[in-house]
């Protein structure tokens, strides 16, 4: 995965190449898993919000009844 | 950087933006605080974590495809050839400020040892993303999803507003060839087209529940911690200073960009390559902020919400022209922004039911829309960029600053980049029964569940200390 290996090679070359992070010319593949976490991301949230939200509308709490369960103090 | 001052420009000019970077960041703290301070009690961790998470979310959007928008959209396409190529199309060629190089794949989007700058940029930009997408989110507190608000986040930070960044802000903009735009510190930009677009996803969100009457009379929700409306508000002047000066460049040398010969100026710049300096901004960004509280505090009667609000509506109205009015230009153009602001909003609530929980379609929107239209009027006349005058762009001109310009900009930002696709957005997930909460998760509270399980944690910790 290194794209350098030695600084002073690398820096004294006659033309210094630009990117150095691991794994140059993957980034197609790195774009691809972002895409997925992301789009992953909001069907999971989407789930897991649904759930909260049909939990508590089951349960059709009245709109005082979260006084009862402040802890402050 | 082959040798010292090229170094020391460019090391410069990073760190100078970096700066910003860091102050805009306050914004977000700001539009955090204000928004909790305003929301009730049993909505607080909801609308805390609603606005957070539009941090990730526009940031991945953005580097996928948000910054590519920017780059790609000033000639429309199709509304005006640019500078560079001479082509309407999109900008996706090798030229020196093309889209090209920021797609997700590019190596300049990643840790390059050739270019210093370009991550720098990226994130000033995306600062101003989240701040749009903030915008939206206070206006829609105690109902709305955080799917949908994702979704809706995604849509203005990383699509629409760029688009209008693209059109009214990038110096080969369509906006500025044809209409004259100019909006040097987004009063258009980012705010009246966020405005416009909270606007326009209210008009189907719907209100809070008992937000109105049964005749219709709106009824006052006010802000539950008054404190934290405060300290939001003032870490959002001071963000919004940084972001003043990340729309300026610091230090450049005009004579060669407008192509005049043997000519040297060195000045900083708005962020359409126009002379400004940094002394006029802050004359004027601290009269604005001046005007806006002192008009804000008159008209709500000394109302502490209304007054720390108009502040920011101050800045805004003036923002468009704030790189070469007068002080007391600013200053003027401040009060009226606020007035039309405050008296627009409480028009608006009782005229169509809207329910803007922070006023943020009021001081984003309505003093947005105003600042853009007095800026035609007030700088009428001044070139809306150099590079109309020089020999380095023979063959493509830019109109004046205008009024007539500078309303259909008005328009196109608030309503045409704005409010359209807000609504037409918030219908759709209407419409797959996504956009608002339940009815009794509305009553209940968002955090009713956390709370709950808070209780029986501090229970249990207590039983267990007997």
């Amino acid at each position: 995965m290194a794209t350098v290996t030695n600084w002073i090679d690398h820096l004294s070359a006659a033309e210094v190449q630009g990117p150095v992070y691991p794994g140059v010319g993957t980034e197609g593949i790195l774009v691809l898993v972002l895409v997925v976490l992301w789009i992953g991301w909001h069907f999971i949230s989407n789930a897991q919000e649904k759930s909260k939200m049909n939990e508590i509308a089951k349960r059709r709490p009245g709109s005082n009844d979260w006084k009862s369960n402040v802890t402050d103090g | 950087m082959t040798d010292q001052l090229s170094a020391l420009t460019t090391i410069f000019t990073e760190f100078y933006y970096w700066i910003t970077v860091v102050l805009m960041f306050l914004i977000h703290v700001g539009f955090c605080m204000y928004e909790v301070g305003a929301s009730r009690y049993k909505h607080h961790q909801h609308t805390l974590m609603k606005n957070t998470m539009l941090i990730p979310l526009v940031t991945v959007t953005w580097f996928l495809f948000g910054w590519w928008i920017y780059w790609a959209f000033p000639t429309g396409p199709g509304l005006a050839p640019s500078i560079m190529n001479e082509s309407a199309a999109l900008i996706t060629d090798e030229s020196l400020f093309s889209a090209a190089w920021y797609v997700p794949t590019s190596d300049l989007m990643g840790t390059n040892l050739n270019d210093h700058i370009s991550g720098v940029f990226w994130a000033a930009f995306l600062l101003f993303s989240w701040t749009a997408a903030s915008i939206v989110s206070g206006a829609v507190i105690e109902r709305i999803t955080t799917f949908a608000f994702g979704i809706l986040a995604i849509a203005i930070g990383s699509c629409f507003w760029v688009i209008d960044a693209a059109w009214g802000w990038h110096f080969d903009g369509w906006m500025l060839k044809i209409l004259g735009y100019h909006d040097a510190y987004a009063s258009g930009v980012i705010h009246a087209v966020a405005g416009g677009f909270a606007l326009g996803v209210l008009a189907v969100l719907g209100p809070r529940i008992g937000k109105f009457s049964s005749s219709g009379e709106p009824r006052n929700i006010g802000p539950r911690n008054p404190w934290l409306v405060t300290i939001g508000l003032f870490l959002i002047y001071t963000g919004f200073w940084g972001f003043y000066a990340a729309c300026n460049i610091p230090i450049f040398n005009l004579g060669p960009e407008y192509g005049m010969e043997g000519v040297t100026f060195w000045t900083a710049t708005n962020i359409y390559v126009t002379p400004t300096t940094l002394s006029a901004i802050t004359f004027n960004f601290l009269m604005s902020l001046s005007g806006g509280l002192l008009a804000g505090y008159v008209i709500s009667k000394g109302d502490p919400f209304w007054t720390y609000s108009s502040g920011l509506a101050g800045i805004i109205c003036a923002s468009a022209g704030n790189d070469l009015y007068h002080p007391i230009q600013s200053f003027i153009i401040a009060m009226v922004g606020v007035w039309v602001a405050y008296k627009m909003h409480y028009w608006v609530e009782r005229k169509f039911k809207i329910d803007d929980a922070v006023g943020a379609v009021a001081v984003h929107g309505y003093a947005g829309v105003a600042g853009l239209i007095i800026c035609g009027f007030v700088l009428n006349g001044y070139p809306s960029s150099g590079y109309s005058v020089g020999a380095m762009w023979v063959g493509t001109d830019y109109a004046p600053i205008n009024p007539l310009g500078m309303f259909i900009g008005a328009i196109i930002m608030f309503g045409v980049l704005g409010f359209l696709p807000g609504w037409i957005l918030a219908k759709i997930l209407h419409g797959m029964g996504k956009l608002r909460i339940p009815r009794e998760v509305e009553l209940a509270g968002l955090d009713y569940t956390i709370m709950e399980d808070a209780k029986s944690d501090e229970k249990a910790v207590s039983s267990s200390s007997r």
